[in-house]
């Protein structure tokens, strides 16, 4: 009994060594089937709102407008306020009871990255002399809208790295933008070292090693930051509100032209290396916000019209190494930049749109 | 959008501060007989953009890059009266100070910028455009790959 024990426990750990990375992403998901439905969540939030005070619930509650919906960033909150309901600011019950609603619209993976990117920045503020704003208390939440089982709503949570933007019962299923990033790539805090883009960036690594090779793949240009994130302008002065998504609706490329290679033209090997980076950004969210999604971007017509390119160094080495998914309507960037509380170190900004459904449909000028 | 200029440039400049990658502002000012520029292009950015057209010096780059015409595709004379570096709030700039003249028989009006001084390189690079008009100024747009032309005009 012994020696089998030992042997399930060897091959299980043999079985973790060889999968790739993106493998946790699958396992994550997979524990939280359910997550993501909009009753479920709005029933946690129905849950939450009683424990809030009257001024907890006037920012935490708000319209469902293009003002609110499209203010989120990646900017630190000292750039770019955010006005919402301050995590920092809950107590023990109150942040109890938050968590329930990130666990019913998240996945596992999507919990952790929360968790994670705030670790990361809770490392950042020794380091924050201006200040600007890093912090793990400084993440927020809010509910665009009624939360209900039919009707649209949104539900936001993010901060400096993070913004998770989800929109229940709109005219298309609502997991985008998604944006997310890491300063410090990797760090240790009690012994435990922490990689909160782990999974996205080997993802994302191994498929522009594998399509390194195709002169096709490599686009031109130079990139120091995401090509469709937010946009710096707005309303500037002491109510500046530049630097969130205020040039939504974006424009895509259109043609063949320098937007990498077909994942048509790549071999099944390479189109499992797409698929898994898809899946490593679209199980973020809880699975009933972005099945339909992932389903229509790994649907065999769309995969072989999606072009995926990359520019700089394959293995994330080097400052300006980008890797992007083009299809007919996902975008997903991945980029490596300079860090900004230690300009020697790198840091990592990943953004996921949906060219049909950011916003669910439902934000309009 | 009616805002202070110089409530705009710190603005874009503080995002800049802690942004790896900063963006360019370039304000215009009509007066009589064409038109006055201020261009303000992040050191980092243009230096990638350099690299990968290397020929001559920054006036001379400039002047390659950056462009008016009239909407018949009539240039304007362009000429660069001085350029200078800075640092703004921790971030090194470059400051070109630009004289835009119609040509024989064009409105001094409006034209169309033609500017791709950074952005022929740096793909997620914008360059904001702002017109000034007497205490304020209006955010014209912003120009980001592959887009490099925009129409400017005065009030």
């Amino acid at each position: 009994m012994q020696t089998r024990t030992f042997a399930a426990l060897l091959l299980t750990a043999l079985t973790a060594l060889i999968q790739p990375a993106y493998a946790a992403t699958a396992t994550c998901r997979q524990s939280t089937p359910n997550a993501g439905g909009s009753a479920e969540v709005a029933a946690a939030i129905a849950k939450f709102r009683p424990l809030l005070s009257k001024s907890q619930l006037a920012v935490f509650e708000r319209p469902f407008d293009y003002a609110n919906a499209t203010h989120w960033s990646n900017l630190p909150v000292g750039l770019v306020p955010r006005t919402t309901l301050r995590l920092g600011d809950l107590d023990e019950k109150q942040a109890a009871a938050a968590r329930r609603v990130f666990v019913a619209a998240l996945s596992a993976c999507g919990l952790e990255l929360l968790d994670e990117v705030r670790r990361a920045d809770d490392f950042l503020v020794p380091f924050d002399k201006r200040p600007i704003g890093w912090g793990a208390g400084n993440y927020y939440m809010a509910v665009l809208g009624t939360p209900s089982a039919k009707s649209p709503w949104m539900l936001q949570i993010g901060g400096h790295h993070l913004a998770y933007n989800f929109t229940f019962n709109g005219h298309q299923p609502g997991a985008t933008p998604l944006f997310f990033g890491s300063e410090p790539i990797r760090f240790e805090t009690q012994g435990v070292t922490h990689e909160p883009l782990s999974a996205q960036s080997q993802a994302m690594s191994q498929l522009a090693a594998a399509i390194a090779a195709r002169p096709e793949a490599k686009l031109s240009g130079t990139f120091t930051d995401v090509v469709k994130g937010v946009f710096m302008a707005g309303p500037p002065g002491p109510d500046f509100k530049g630097g969130t998504d205020s040039n939504f609706p974006q424009t895509y490329p259109t043609g063949d032209a320098d937007r990498g290679i077909k994942v048509g033209a790549l071999s099944p090997e390479q189109r499992r290396l797409v698929r898994d980076a898809l899946e490593s950004y679209a199980t973020l969210p809880g699975n009933a916000i972005s099945a339909a999604l992932l389903q229509a971007y790994e649907s065999s017509a769309a995969l072989d019209a999606t072009f995926v390119g990359f520019s700089g160094s394959p293995d994330f080495s080097t400052k300006g190494s980008y890797v992007r998914i083009d299809g007919p309507r996902v975008w997903m960037e991945f980029v490596v930049q300079p860090a900004v509380a230690k300009p020697e170190d790198l840091h990592y900004h990943a953004l996921w749109r949906d060219k049909q459904s950011d916003y669910g449909g439902e934000a309009r000028r | 959008m009616r805002v202070a200029a110089a409530a705009l440039f710190a603005a874009y400049a503080v995002t800049a501060f802690a942004h790896p990658a900063p963006n360019s502002i370039v304000r215009f000012e009509f007066e009589a007989g064409g038109a006055r520029a201020e261009y303000w292009i992040p050191e980092s950015e243009l230096d990638y953009a350099r690299a990968a057209d290397p020929a001559g010096d920054l006036p001379a780059y400039l002047l390659r890059h950056v462009a008016a015409e009239t909407t018949a595709g009539e240039r304007w004379r362009v000429a660069i009266a001085s350029v200078r570096g800075t640092n703004y709030l921790g971030h090194p700039y470059i400051v070109a100070t630009l004289t835009l003249t119609p040509p024989a028989g064009a409105l001094a009006r409006g034209f169309v910028l033609v500017d791709d001084a950074v952005t022929h390189e740096v793909r997620n690079h914008r360059v904001f455009v702002v017109a000034r008009h007497g205490a304020g100024s209006d955010l014209v747009g912003a120009l980001q790959y592959p887009a490099n032309r925009l129409a400017v005009a005065a009030r």
